[in-house]
């Protein structure tokens, strides 16, 4: 877990980032399919796969399988953890611009 | 492959807007279509049945064209929605989904009652009973439909114009058919396109 006063480094690179926020934006309970968030991102399943390994591993995100053959679909969904560690993400962020804004440290 | 980058704040925050408004854009049905779509089959069929009506003395029934002419316009409206919703909802799972299945089918359900309702009362009762059954029962239903799907969705103009649609509704009871018709297509299709503007307000609002 970050320092509260420092940027989630999981989340905190353009492709994870676009995936939390893109994911965070569906309702709860909903998910996505693998294949049309790669298809709102732009990404190449296999940029796609690595990314969001490392955000399943910080529990993040939830992926899940069903079907068989042709009709196998796999769904991505943000966690409740997630959520949350999106919401301190952008406060932190918040915070960081705000402080900049009047003239403290460059936010990194 | 995209590799992890180091990202200024500045930066990072301009990706999650980014993302968001992408998101928005290619995830979400467009409410301002459907409701326009939708503000557009009420005021133009029901206006068209009304203006067919306007010179009958007693009041008969809307010319066969006028009816024709609304069931085309909303069978054009539903195909838009539904081309619409698909696109945005396609890959889309879990609770909407279930959602959106529940709304559907009591669309259909309903409907189905209301013609069935219609059909079985027509010749028995007044001119007038019948007129509020074919004009004012759709508007209610759809009216207690979008209620449901406000509470579903959370979405509270839909939850005030279902509630609207009710209010209008139930008031023809007190009409005669034409002012019924007139009523339907102003204060229906015209609360319809309202919504819509306000939806797309608060999109723009939103981004």
């Amino acid at each position: 877990m970050p320092a509260e006063d420092e940027l989630d480094p999981v989340i905190h690179a353009p492709v994870r980032l676009r995936v939390m926020v893109t994911l965070a934006t569906l309702r709860d309970g909903d998910d996505l399919s693998f294949s049309r968030l790669q298809e709102v991102l732009g990404l190449t399943p296999g940029n796609l796969i690595t990314h969001l390994r490392k955000l399943e591993e910080a529990g993040y995100v939830t992926t899940a399988k069903s079907g068989g053959g042709v009709t196998s679909r796999t769904s991505v969904s943000i966690s409740q953890q997630g959520r949350k560690a999106l919401e301190t993400y952008t406060a932190v962020l918040r915070q960081l611009l705000d402080s900049a804004s009047t003239g403290g440290a460059s936010p990194q | 492959m995209q590799k992890d980058q180091d990202i200024s704040a500045a930066e990072a925050a301009v990706i999650m807007q980014d993302a968001r408004t992408r998101a928005r854009k290619e995830l979400a049905i467009s409410a301002p279509v459907v409701y326009a779509a939708w503000g557009l089959v009420w005021l133009i069929g029901y206006g068209g049945m009304w203006l067919s009506v306007r010179g009958q003395h007693p009041y008969r029934a809307p010319a066969g064209v006028s009816i024709a002419a609304a069931f085309v316009l909303a069978g054009f409206a539903a195909a838009a929605v539904l081309v619409v919703a698909h696109r945005a909802t396609a890959g889309i799972g879990g609770r909407s989904a279930r959602d959106r299945r529940i709304i559907l089918a009591t669309w259909a359900v309903g409907y189905l009652i209301l013609l069935t309702v219609s059909a079985a009362i027509s010749g028995s009762v007044s001119t007038r009973a019948l007129a509020f059954a074919d004009f004012a029962g759709p508007l209610l239903l759809t009216g207690l439909i979008y209620i449901l799907a406000s509470v579903l969705v959370r979405n509270r103009p839909a939850l005030a114009l279902g509630s609207w649609l009710v209010i209008v509704s139930a008031s023809c009871g007190w009409l005669a058919p034409a002012t019924m018709l007139a009523t339907c297509a102003l204060a229906g299709g015209g609360a319809f396109l309202l919504i819509a503007v306000i939806e797309t307000r608060l999109g723009a609002h939103a981004s």
